[in-house]
């Protein structure tokens, strides 16, 4: 008895301590931060020195006059050989090529692991120097609310061609804080063999893709490989469909959020309309347990006859690891309108997600600037990353086109140079992360039928609120 | 005669399928991750059990050699492991003494103070540790892995070594005593030589957790300079899909050494836990 009691006690004791610690450590935070605020760049500059000591010795003898620079950066892309992570790594050893002075260190988590720790670093005195940022309000929000970010000079970057729009998502109260990495497109890729040799067709209309769907399933292929796993893929299949109802809506569907009011009948729509292709068995079986790599891999060994993703998906057509038959085979088309809708079918779901930032303390935030600007030089991230097939760059990259595209590339190019309207970032991610959370778990529960169309609206709306 | 042979044999062969069955069932993974290993990432996605690759593809492991800087971070989780180790059976024998064997005031309660550790989820550690690091200036550092390692796996060394050195008998002290031994020449020569199966038990136990941990690492380091293998996996994520056959061969060089490991110190292993489990 006696043991219990002081075990009791021993909890009860261990629990407040915990919340003590959380406490103090959340108000010595705010308090460092509002310091740094204050203090401004004289107090960087001091701190400059200390930051570089350990570079010293590496550099005296390749730049004796500029004063050596470490930048720390940390990024998401955790695979630096290939994809965007390869075209980071490329800019950044050609810039510690062209300014010997500076070097640069790379950490990079992927996605899950790299929140986590970008906590951490909030809540520490270290931040690195130029880190990877979400230009989506669910991410950024709260990150320029607890002052972690630099303010950008917006002038710097009048002849960087980015498209206009893109940097909407990385501005707050008319203040800019990154610089988007990229232009994604959502759409349907699709085997153009299999559709041939079947006498299908690329659908004009929902109801056609719903026809679609059960005529393929009669074949007993697959129609469509989807991510059900990670749910935001579905999150924004329901975002596309309401976008080809209404047309341009970006205003409509962020007051939406903003508000929890969800009563436009377009919105139920899109979930009976999403619910209906399932029922036509548009996606494999078990799709809301396939994880990202099963859904493409459906695809790309010709067991699905389309693939719902991104445009950075692209890189498919010219990646050896696919078998030529699909490889050379691959076709895109954009989710198809609904009858009795506004919309055409360039009103696109399209937005620019991922990019950079530099943070408020940065002990070398100049410098850190001076990378970023350099990394988004048109002739750098841009051309680099469309001359690999990897990803479309939120910059126009219209004079970087070599004749040697793929026809995916092309056709996602044409794509955006005669969108309509864009949808800018989806709905889940237009609220905090909680809303993220709640709205993509709503929308994979809608898509398996275990809420209905009523029930998804009702539940997204006292999750907007 | 000839019957009880005959049961008997029937009996030993229901008893080897059985043990068959839970070999396979153990050593399978291991199989299957050096299979998956040798085929490329294209092949990964079969409906079948096991693949057989067009073409072995050694250059797996090469990649995962050389890209994976492999040799860097298995040096890193080698030192971070085996001193961790050190340090946890060393702690463990000296603090279960302490509350075994020697009658003080708080001795109870020191024990459930250590043991309550047991209690504490890594993730509710991970802010608080590393605002700490952070102000004593720990992070980065060899320190930022060792510490939380050693915390973490010490309950639970000492929950055994408690209960092992308690079926130790007590006479054998009382000699020592008799002799003329201090306290730490019966620490040092007559329990830890009897304590051999349960210091396996708790060096493998700490080992095999500690291998693959990845949370506390990711979050206390942020240079290459400590990281471990499990960081090497991260340098073939990409950011949607991932390099999976090089992913397995890194996944099979990491699980080798915890293999080797495991062989070397299995036969004390199920000894310490059943002799530690029957405490007197």
């Amino acid at each position: 008895m006696k043991k219990k009691i002081i075990s009791l006690l021993l909890a009860a004791a261990m629990v407040c301590t915990m919340a003590a610690c959380g406490n103090s450590s959340g108000q010595e935070n705010a308090s460092s931060n509002a310091k740094a605020e204050e203090s401004g760049s004289s107090d960087a500059a001091d701190a400059v020195e200390p930051a570089d000591a350990p570079a010293l010795g590496s550099q005296e003898g390749a730049a004796a006059s500029a004063e050596p620079v470490a930048i720390k950066v940390f990024s998401n892309l955790t695979d630096r050989k290939s994809g965007q992570g390869f075209v980071e790594q490329t800019l950044f050893d050609q810039y510690m090529a062209e300014n010997p002075n500076v070097t640069i260190e790379v950490e990079a988590l992927d996605d899950e692991a790299y929140k986590t720790k970008f906590k951490a670093y909030a809540s520490g005195s270290s931040m690195p120097d130029l880190v990877n940022v979400w230009g989506q309000p669910s991410f950024l929000d709260e990150v320029i609310a607890e002052g972690l970010l630099a303010e950008l000079n917006q002038d710097d970057y009048a002849e960087y061609g980015f498209l206009s729009g893109s940097l909407d998502g990385f501005s707050k109260e008319g203040k800019l804080y990154g610089l988007p990495r990229n232009t994604d497109v959502m759409a349907f890729y699709y085997n153009k063999a299999i559709f041939e040799e079947h006498g299908w067709k690329v659908p004009q209309t929902y109801a056609q893709l719903n026809q679609l769907a059960k005529d393929i399933t009669a074949e007993g292929m697959i129609p469509c490989s989807m991510d059900g796993a990670d749910k935001w893929p579905i999150s924004i299949y329901y975002q596309d469909i309401v976008t080809k109802i209404l047309g341009d809506s970006q205003q409509d569907v962020r007051n939406s959020v903003s508000t929890g009011d969800f009563s436009n009948a377009a919105y139920k729509q899109a979930a009976e309309l999403m619910q209906e292709s399932v029922e036509a068995g548009l996606f494999q079986n078990g799709f809301e347990t396939s994880d990202y790599g099963t859904a493409q891999n459906l695809f790309t060994n010709g067991q699905a006859a389309m693939f719902y993703m991104g445009s950075w998906e692209m890189s498919m057509a010219n990646n050896e690891e696919i078998s030529p038959e699909v490889r050379d085979n691959i076709g895109i088309f954009m989710m198809p309108v609904v009858e009795g809708g506004t919309a055409q079918v360039t009103d696109i779901a399209a937005w620019n997600g991922g990019g950079y930032a530099v943070t408020q303390n940065s002990a070398v935030r100049d410098e850190a600037v001076k990378l970023l600007n350099y990394m988004f030089l048109p002739e750098n991230w841009s051309k680099i990353a469309w001359e690999n097939g990897v990803c479309m760059s939120a910059q126009n990259y219209a004079d970087f086109l070599t004749g040697e595209e793929t026809s995916v590339q092309l056709a996602f190019t044409d794509i955006i140079s005669s969108a309509a309207s864009i949808t800018g970032v989806t709905f889940n991610d237009l609220g905090d992360s909680e809303f993220k959370t709640n709205s993509e778990d709503l929308s994979a529960e809608l898509a398996i039928g275990m809420v209905s169309p009523e029930e998804f609206i009702a539940q997204l709306e006292a999750a907007a609120k | 005669m000839n019957q009880v042979e005959q049961k008997f044999t029937w009996k030993r062969a229901l008893l080897y399928a059985c043990l068959l069955l839970v070999a396979v069932v153990q050593i399978f993974p291991l199989i299957w991750l050096v299979d998956f290993s040798l085929g490329s990432s294209n092949e990964m996605f079969t409906n079948g059990l096991l693949i057989i690759p067009e073409k072995i593809r050694w250059d797996n492991y090469v990649t995962a050699f050389v890209d994976g800087h492999f040799l860097h971070y298995l040096k890193n989780s080698i030192l971070v492991n085996v001193t961790a180790v050190v340090f946890v059976i060393a702690i463990s024998i000296l603090a279960a003494f302490a509350v075994t064997r020697m009658k003080w005031k708080l001795q109870g309660f020191v024990k459930t103070l250590l043991l309550m550790g047991m209690m504490i989820p890594i993730h509710a550690t991970l802010l608080p540790n590393y605002v700490i690091y952070d102000k004593l200036g720990l992070t980065d550092s060899f320190w930022a892995l060792l510490i939380p390692y050693v915390a973490f796996s010490l309950p639970q060394g000492l929950f055994l070594t408690c209960s092992f050195m308690d079926s130790i008998p007590k006479e054998l002290e009382e000699a020592a005593i008799m002799d003329g031994c201090s306290i730490y020449r019966i620490i040092g020569t007559v329990i830890t030589p009897l304590m051999k199966s349960s210091m396996a038990t708790v060096a493998i136990m700490t080992f095999l957790n500690n291998w693959n941990e990845f949370m506390m690492a990711s979050t206390y380091l942020s240079s290459n300079k400590w990281k471990t293998l499990p960081f090497s996996i991260l340098e073939f994520t990409g950011q949607y899909s991932s390099n999976y056959a090089v992913q397995f061969a890194v996944m099979a060089l990491t699980a080798m050494p915890a293999v080797v490991v495991y062989v070397l110190l299995n036969k004390y292993i199920t000894k310490g836990v059943a002799m530690g489990a029957v405490k007197g």
